[in-house]
């Protein structure tokens, strides 16, 4: 307990380091994947390179991928810049894939209702097809997101900061207790992200189905 | 707006090996209900799709207001065309107002002129709009849903009327009272109505004129007491059994 009280602001620190480096690596991810997924809908020539970069990426070991990262010029070296950018290649996958399946689950019918009536290609992407994908593209956010505070855990091992680094200070010191302010907090967040996301992803989906209801 | 005149020119056209158009030729007036009667599958959906450019022709034409489907720019072609299908297709994210008023909303109308827009003609299609405007299609029920998108096919006042078995899915003694109102309301406003059904009573009660197609051409065109007196074929005088005496129609 004096342990904990003692580390007290140096595990909350950790944990807001955590959290920045998911929150900006997804929200980049989400800002590059969404159009990128819209377009390969838009263009089925795109969508099979994109789609498979994104699941090469996905498939290689984060470490691996992070040794591979370090030896680049602009995005490599040690600290946190790779592991923004390892984690916004993780999160590139998930997102694209919602974000290309939404689309595709989108009633038939509504579409050649939305042709029929005079939508322009455009029109039909911005008021039909990314709405109804929304609840598909944000499960994809969710997936990346919870992956996303398991690779920043294991990112602290190049110098990215957050609570991987207690983990492994920890490790390397023998400290079970410090291991465990690292480990703990990182499984709650994992956690409560997840937990989280799938609220907000009922409550967008609910939302639309109870509004209407009589 | 009233209508204008839509022609098909020797028009075929085929889904992979599947020949579901067979050169069919037919004028229809500006101002006519003309409704294609046909068992399903027989390619009559096809015929309606020919006319809004969602299906392309393998060969023949298809003219609109004396130019060719092709020709038109398909976004404007469209937004002259109301169409209403079978599957419906209303936005589940928007409110059935918002449903109706999209096509004005397309051509630029104030919110304020599409609101009444979309009260008007939810009430003609028997809708109250205070108790159903603000719902979401999901919370009506099919039958409902079905005039919801009739409902839209009318809003931005077009000339030309393509409905997909329109009422398919109405309760039994809506359905009458919509044919009967939907019937006189195009008479009215003077469109050119494609109407396809493969209910013969429908059928009889609503057109100007039948075409009955099956096996992708047309077996006999003509008014519905011209059909019932004169049947072209067996298959004709088979559906004819089935048309109500002309007091009903």
């Amino acid at each position: 307990m004096d342990f904990l009280l003692a580390r007290w602001p140096e595990i909350l620190s950790a944990t807001l380091e955590h959290l920045g480096l998911v929150f900006v690596s997804v929200g980049a991810a989400v800002a590059l994947a969404v159009p990128a997924g819209l377009a390969a809908t838009r263009f089925p020539r795109l969508a099979r390179p994109v789609l498979g970069f994104a699941g090469t990426v996905q498939t290689v070991p984060s470490l691996a991928l992070f040794g591979l990262l370090i030896p680049l010029p602009l995005v490599g070296g040690i600290g946190s810049r790779i592991a923004v950018v390892a984690l916004i290649l993780y999160a590139l996958l998930p997102i694209l894939r919602s974000t290309v399946t939404g689309v595709q689950q989108v009633d038939p019918a509504i579409l050649d209702a939305a042709d029929g009536m005079g939508m322009t290609g455009w029109q039909r992407l911005k008021w039909v097809e990314a709405p109804l994908a929304l609840p598909s593209i944000f499960s994809g956010v969710r997936i990346a997101t919870v992956v996303g505070v398991g690779l920043v855990t294991i990112a602290a091992a190049v110098g990215a900061g957050g609570l991987g680094s207690l983990i492994f200070r920890g490790l390397t010191m023998l400290d079970t207790r410090l291991i465990l302010a690292g480990a703990v907090p990182s499984a709650a967040l994992a956690l409560a992200a997840d937990g989280g996301l799938a609220l907000l992803e009922s409550r967008l989906s609910g939302a639309r189905r109870a509004e209407g209801s009589p | 707006m009233s209508g204008a005149r839509i022609s098909f020119r020797e028009v075929s056209k085929s889904y992979g090996e599947r020949q579901v158009l067979d050169r069919i030729s037919l004028e229809v007036e500006p101002s006519e209900f003309l409704v294609f009667l046909g068992p399903s599958g027989c390619g009559k959906t096809t015929l309606l799709r020919l006319v809004n450019g969602l299906a392309e022709a393998d060969s023949g034409a298809v003219e609109v207001d004396g130019r060719e489907v092709g020709d038109w720019d398909p976004v404007e072609l469209r937004r002259g065309i109301g169409y209403a299908i079978q599957g419906v297709g209303l936005l589940p994210h928007l409110s059935v107002s918002a449903n109706v008023g999209l096509v004005p909303r397309l051509l630029g109308w104030r919110l304020e002129r599409r609101r009444r827009r979309a009260a008007e003609m939810l009430r003609l299609v028997g809708l109250d709009p205070a108790e159903f405007g603000a719902r979401r299609p999901a919370a009506l029920s099919g039958g409902q849903r079905q005039r919801v998108g009739v409902a839209r096919a009318l809003a931005a006042d077009p000339p030309v009327l393509l409905m997909d078995e329109p009422f398919g899915a109405v309760d039994p003694i809506r359905r009458r009272s919509l044919q009967e109102e939907f019937r006189a309301l195009a008479r009215d406003l003077r469109k050119t109505v494609l109407f396809v059904t493969h209910d013969v009573a429908e059928a009889f009660r609503l057109a100007d004129r039948i075409a009955v197609v099956a096996d992708g051409g047309i077996r006999q065109a003509g008014p519905p007491d011209e059909i019932r007196a004169a049947p072209a074929d067996d298959f004709v005088r088979r559906l004819v059994a089935d048309a109500p005496p002309p007091a009903a129609a």
